[in-house]
């Protein structure tokens, strides 16, 4: 028995590992496509030339939107086209299901060109996992030729927004397509700008005299993970505000963590009493209880969120931006990637170099408000110009403003422990002192 | 029992095939699956440490185990007993002369047609903190603010879900037990009124041991149903703590993939538990058939 059964998970082991390569090797063609592009063999018009003889994209994206469903229908679709690859769209309810979906297919052995998703929308906790499972198709990024739009010179210190996804290192595997930043927004009837509050302190006053008038998004769910990194930062002891927590959990003991997080958790278990006594599980439950009138300010993801919100009527007409918190507002980006199965790899690097491209990138922020991807300081004066005015508006703060509070993102091995010391310490209440919790939450990963 | 009857010839057999292969791909195919990955086999999420107990080790030594189970248990079982009274009260009332009778039959049924999730979404609508009732009593004055109104959904209180199970499963229970009080007919009552019986006597001694079988597989239903049930407090639930199958879920979702069979080993518990209650309340009616003098 000692032996027997080890010896069958080995087996199992082994001829599971064995169907991919098999199967991977079936599709010679594409392998070989992929390694050429890689190693940089083959020229633009190469892969173009292949794009249209595969002749089609398959594109999964979150669906959720309306605006951007119909952008990608009759702008997107239409560029596509043009560039002789026909656009297929699969609108999904959670990123996770394309994920999923990978997966399984490489786990069935399906493997470089056999699978059903060419791209993928995505970020953070997705991308982590592709990248984990070891299931993307390659360092594409810098290869593209609308790369020229992006910092990727990793000297520079702002390209750290296209070369980490929470945390995690790209290495090129996937391209920015927007930009986003952590804003809080607020009724100007219910709240007007100069009661509201601008920092953690001011909100920890304003919530004993308004008492349950504020909540935020539960963790696990990335919007409150965000917000917990912010109050994090805000409160980090050492003075060195985000900095810290830029560097991957290997590079902490318990200790150090536990130090830089206690003021924060602190805060939070503080201010828990005056919150309305309901964290919601998403950012669609946090704005019905604004819309409700439950609460008078709320946070998530979003640089021109009140403004689409304002136009589709699902915001009140005096609802605000806030430059709230001042310490820090959050940014970071989300990506464009090709799964390791990719079943048309060089329509999915042509549909990804288009997206890229500044036309569309201006003509998404003009009609449904997603923030560009590309970085300003890459283009030409007069692309600066028309990408100003075609803008929307913030509505109470400018973009000046927004762009001197952004802080990065949290490392993303760091957000695990985040999110297990917020369920152990504010969820569950734990009586265990801070540094076991935060060593236990440490050892879970 | 009769020899030839009590024999599955093929006929019988080839009959039952298409349900059976059903039950045994569909259900035992992803217990055993569950059961395996909840051992550490797991390779496609790089979890090859079978055999391990260390997922089960984990679950049980989390004190939010404990309080998940406490909450699964408390959901499933007060709708249980409740509805199981309810509906034994309005099946007495049903079985009944009166005015109307034909348009009452028709009008408890119709929850059962709904599915849950119209039932959760009626929830919100009515019972939300932005709900039709909180607006209803802030427009009349009662409270100063809708947010005011008692929170009946999403806190671990758990009233919202309980109140769609009630609403969904006390006509499924009045209608089992409605149809065994037409079966059995009124003689027997009726005898025992003429007895000199009085009406609960007759009740307690003559109505409830009949009617005990159509209960006691009514609830049993009804309780592994609450038990397993997912949708309902995924929706209606607190954040924390909620039943052990949203806390499988949530380990299950978790974008960490080797959390999976820990989500697993939950589900596994959650099946084991959910069968022992079972077997020890069918054993228990047993017992009790046999002390009114029925055949076990």
């Amino acid at each position: 028995m000692t032996l027997k059964l080890p010896m069958m998970a080995l087996a199992g082991f082994v001829a599971l590992g064995m169907v991919p390569s098999v199967a991977a090797a079936a599709d010679t063609a594409a392998e070989q496509f992929r390694d050429q592009f890689l190693n940089g063999e083959l020229t633009w018009d190469d892969v173009s030339a292949r794009a249209r003889q595969e002749g089609e994209v398959n594109w999964f994206h979150w669906g959720g939107s309306e605006q951007l469903n119909s952008w990608i229908e009759q702008v997107a679709a239409p560029e596509m086209k043009k560039l002789g690859v026909t656009l297929k769209t699969t609108r999904l309810a959670g990123t996770r299901e394309a994920v999923d979906l990978v997966l399984t297919e490489k786990q069935a052995g399906r493997g470089v060109g056999e699978g059903s998703v060419d791209l993928i929308w995505l970020n953070g906790d997705n991308f982590y996992t592709l990248s984990s499972q070891d299931a993307l198709f390659g360092s594409f990024a810098e290869k593209l030729p609308q790369s020229r739009n992006f910092e990727f010179d990793s000297t520079d210190p702002r390209s750290q927004l296209n070369l980490s996804d929470f945390g995690t290192p790209t290495g090129g595997q996937e391209m920015p397509w927007s930009g986003e930043q952590y804003i809080c927004y607020a009724d100007m009837a219910r709240l007007p700008r100069q009661e509201a509050p601008a920092d953690f302190e001011e909100l920890e006053g304003w919530l004993k005299e308004n008492p349950g008038r504020f909540t935020y998004v539960k963790p696990p769910h990335y919007i409150g993970n965000t917000f917990v990194q912010t109050v994090l930062y805000a409160f980090n002891p050492s003075g060195r505000g985000y900095q810290d927590f830029q560097k991957p959990i290997e590079e902490f003991t318990p200790e150090a963590l536990a130090e830089i997080m206690l003021p924060g958790f602190e805060y939070l278990k503080r201010i828990e009493p005056h919150l309305l006594p309901v964290y919601p599980q998403n950012q669609q439950a946090n704005q019905a209880l604004y819309n409700n009138g439950e609460v008078d300010l709320a946070c998530e993801f979003g640089l021109y969120l009140v403004d689409s919100y304002r136009k589709t009527g699902a915001f009140s007409e005096t609802t605000e931006t806030l430059l709230f918190p001042n310490t820090g507002m959050i940014k970071n980006k989300n990506f464009l990637t090709i799964p390791v199965n990719a079943p048309h790899p060089a329509a999915a690097l042509v549909f990804a170099d288009l997206m890229s491209r500044f036309d569309m990138q201006a003509s998404k922020l003009e009609k449904i408000g997603y923030p560009l991807g590309i970085d300003r300081w890459k283009l030409s004066k007069q692309q600066q110009e028309t990408a100003n005015s075609v803008a929307p508006s913030h509505f109470g703060v400018t973009a000046e403003d927004l762009a001197a509070v952004a802080v990065p993102d949290t490392n993303a091995s760091l957000v695990k422990v985040i999110e297990r010391v917020w369920q152990a310490y504010i969820e569950r209440k734990s009586d265990k002192p801070f540094p076991e919790i935060v060593l236990n939450a440490m050892k879970a990963g | 029992m009769n020899g030839k009857e009590g024999r599955l010839t093929l006929t019988k057999w080839l009959g039952l095939l298409p349900a059976l292969t059903v039950l045994a791909v569909l259900f035992a195919g992803a217990l055993v699956f569950a059961a395996v990955q909840s051992f550490g086999h797991a390779p496609q999420y790089g979890v090859t440490e079978f055999p391990t107990l260390k997922y089960y080790r984990g679950v049980l030594g989390d004190d939010g185990f404990w309080v998940s189970l406490g909450i699964t248990f408390y959901y499933a079982l007060v709708p249980t007993v409740l509805g199981g009274a309810l509906s034994l009260a309005l099946a007495l009332s049903l079985s009944r002369r009166f005015r109307g009778k034909a348009l009452a039959l028709f009008l408890y049924r119709i929850p059962m047609v709904v599915p849950y999730l119209v039932g959760v979404s009626l929830a919100i609508l009515l019972f939300a903190n932005g709900g039709l009732f909180a607006r209803l009593f802030h427009a009349l004055g009662v409270i100063a603010t809708p947010a005011d109104f008692p929170r009946l959904i999403q806190t671990s209180g758990g009233v919202g879900i309980m109140m769609v199970y009630l609403w969904k499963q006390v006509p499924f229970m009045t209608a089992m037990l409605y149809a065994n009080l037409i079966v059995i007919g009124r003689q027997p009552e009726e005898a025992a009124t003429l007895l000199g019986a009085s009406p609960w006597q007759t009740f307690r001694h003559v109505t409830l041991p009949r009617l005990m079988p159509a209960l006691v597989g009514s609830t049993l239903i009804v309780f592994a149903f609450n038990f397993g049930a997912f949708e309902v407090p995924f929706i209606l639930g607190a954040g924390y703590p909620n039943t052990l199958t949203v806390e499988a879920w949530r380990l299950f979702d978790n974008p960490d993939y080797s959390q999976r069979p820990a989500a697993m080993a939950i589900v596994c518990l959650l099946t084991l538990i959910s069968a022992v209650c079972v077997l020890l309340y069918l054993m228990l009616s047993r017992r009790f058939d046999r002390t009114v003098g029925r055949a076990a």
